[in-house]
């Protein structure tokens, strides 16, 4: 048998009772999604004074040291703020459960499963990735158990025979062209397809697209966001340090010959 | 008219408009119309607009019908919190407002709104509790360091109470946050002029001067700053050796006198006769004042 180029005709009771369905359960179920998402969604947890202080103690002298080459602040102002701010990243003033007392052993950054606050935001994370996995494996199995052993659709554009297996899959045959394909590649495809419906039917910030949950599990995603949240805030602060002593030698302030300026712009004193 | 007044509130809501008559006027009409209720999520904002506005103009009726609907709606949210603080506040007495916040930061103690709501209390009670209320924008100012205004509000109360130190190290925080506002940097001034350090005002004045964009704009800053110049340069040279907490060592001589001169003529073409304005009163004095008894 000759590998048939478009001479196969498929009924078509498969695109009234394969397709459509297909693609209008999947549609109901991103909707599903989306507003279980929503109804998922905690408040955002209340910090104590004490840890947003903390959270912002270093946004302080990075103020202060953004302007230091040009600032507004004459040099008496400015040393005595910058000090200020040195002794307290020394002392660790700023730190959430106050300096460190003489004798303790440096504290340990606490490890993510004892921190609970962090353990909250982790186990957050890990039920919204549930709520995308388990609809997908449902909706394959269920493809997988009705509507396996066919052919669905012929794809408008040519493939490889290496995806003759996974596209293919049930449908037993060595010749066929790999455009002919199965209907749980018509899953497939809807899957990354319909990313622009829900974005009409849900508005631009839908927790039904496919892409944003690709991006979220995969694993440097999860690598890049645990570090963050276990921060040593008393490191940073001793590093913080050694950019104000830097700094202060880079202060000058900007009044500094500003009569010289303002004479010669206004033609009092030659150029 | 009806859908005339909702997107005028809509539009006074956008800009943060303060014109509580008129406020009260249509959002009555709404209010009673039960138009409201059409408005989907907008009609909680417009409650909210509503209340503030009735709550300035003395009609607490209105206000309790607001917030009675909202408190249905969201109850133990932060926002209504705050707004049912600031419905006591209008009430009789101070001190039930003041245990209302108490009560309530205890339970929220990051609630920003509520905060700054007992913070202006204490500070309108006057002397018993201005005391309180500096320590508690002390407080807030430590954790929440980035608020202009609340930075601002701590050098306006300490310079009420004559401190005027205080008052400048708070503008120095203001001047940090908000570099390139000529407006603060004219406060700075004004604020070192009246703490008596001379030399720091006449180089504050200075730098708003050169702050300033060669821009025919209303009521910008510099104007004020030539004044400034004019006065202190004045009194530097009347008497150079005044004393500078700040040690900030005043320009030269020559300079000074250089700068005087330059602010004289600068403040002379303020009070120019131009085509517009054909004869500008009290330009006889001001122009004696301007070559006075300190020459």
């Amino acid at each position: 048998m000759s590998s048939s180029g478009a001479s196969l005709y498929l009924d078509p009771q498969i695109r009234d009772w394969v397709l459509f369905p297909i693609t209008l359960v999947m549609i109901l179920v991103g909707i599903l999604r989306h507003y279980v998402t929503i109804l998922l969604n905690s408040p955002p947890k209340r910090q104590s004074r004490a840890a947003i202080r903390e959270q912002r103690a270093l946004l302080r002298s990075q103020i202060l040291r953004a302007t230091s080459s040009n600032s507004p602040l004459p040099p008496t102002f400015y040393k005595a703020i910058s000090a200020s701010l040195w002794h307290a990243f020394h002392s660790g003033k700023y730190l959430k459960d106050g300096p460190p007392k003489e004798g303790d052993a440096p504290p340990t950054p606490a490890s993510i499963l004892t921190n609970p606050d962090q353990m909250d935001g982790m186990m957050d994370g890990m039920k919204k990735q549930v709520v995308m996995m388990v609809p997908q494996m449902v909706i394959m199995g269920w493809i997988n158990f009705f509507f396996q052993g066919f052919v669905a659709i012929r794809l408008p554009f040519p493939l490889t025979l290496g995806f003759k297996s996974m596209l293919q899959r049930g449908i037993e045959t060595q010749d066929m062209d790999v455009r002919w394909v199965s209907s749980l590649s018509w899953y497939f495809l809807n899957f990354f397809g319909l990313n622009g419906v829900y974005r009409l039917i849900l508005g631009n910030d839908n927790s039904a697209d496919s892409s944003k949950d690709m991006a979220n599990s995969s694993p440097f995603a999860a690598a890049g966001q645990q570090p963050m949240q276990a921060q040593d805030y008393n490191k940073l602060f001793k590093a913080e340090k050694d950019n104000l002593e830097l700094a202060d030698g880079l202060y000058s302030w900007a009044c500094k010959d500003v009569e010289l300026r303002v004479l010669r712009r206004y033609g009092k004193l030659r150029a | 008219m009806s859908a005339v007044s909702t997107d005028q509130l809509a539009s006074w809501r956008a800009r943060g408009t303060r014109a509580s008559e008129q406020t009260v006027k249509q959002g009555l009409i709404v209010l009673h119309s039960g138009g409201y209720k059409k408005m989907g999520n907008d009609a909680w904002s417009f409650l909210e607009q509503l209340a503030l506005a009735s709550l300035d103009i003395g009609r607490l009726d209105i206000a309790d019908e607001c917030i009675e609907q909202l408190v249905e709606e969201f109850p133990g949210s932060p926002r209504v919190e705050c707004l049912k603080g600031i419905r006591i506040e209008a009430g009789d007495k101070p001190q039930d407002a003041l245990n209302f916040y108490e009560a309530a930061l205890v339970e929220d103690d990051t609630n920003v709104a509520l905060w700054k709501r007992q913070i202006a209390v204490l500070r309108s009670q006057g002397s018993h509790t201005i005391q309180k209320a500096v320590e508690e924008l002390t407080r807030y100012l430590d954790i929440f360091y980035t608020d202009v205004e609340a930075w601002t509000e701590l050098s306006d109360i300490y310079a009420e109470l004559n401190l005027y130190t205080l008052s400048l190290q708070s503008l120095a925080h203001v001047l940090v946050l908000a570099s390139q506002n000529p407006f603060y940097v004219l406060r700075f001034a004004e604020t070192a002029y009246t703490a008596g350090d001379i030399p720091l005002a006449l180089k504050t004045y200075l730098r708003v001067i050169d702050m300033d964009e060669p821009d025919p704009v209303q009521g910008n800053a510099a104007k004020r700053a030539w004044w400034g110049l004019k006065t202190s340069a004045t009194r530097l040279l009347s008497s150079p050796s005044l004393p500078s907490e700040s040690q900030t060592q005043p320009p030269s001589a020559e300079h000074l006198r250089l700068l005087d001169e330059l602010a004289t003529e600068q403040l002379a073409e303020v009070y120019r006769s131009t085509s517009a304005v054909s004869q500008v009163q009290g330009r006889d004095v001001f122009l004696a004042w301007l070559s006075g008894p300190n020459r």
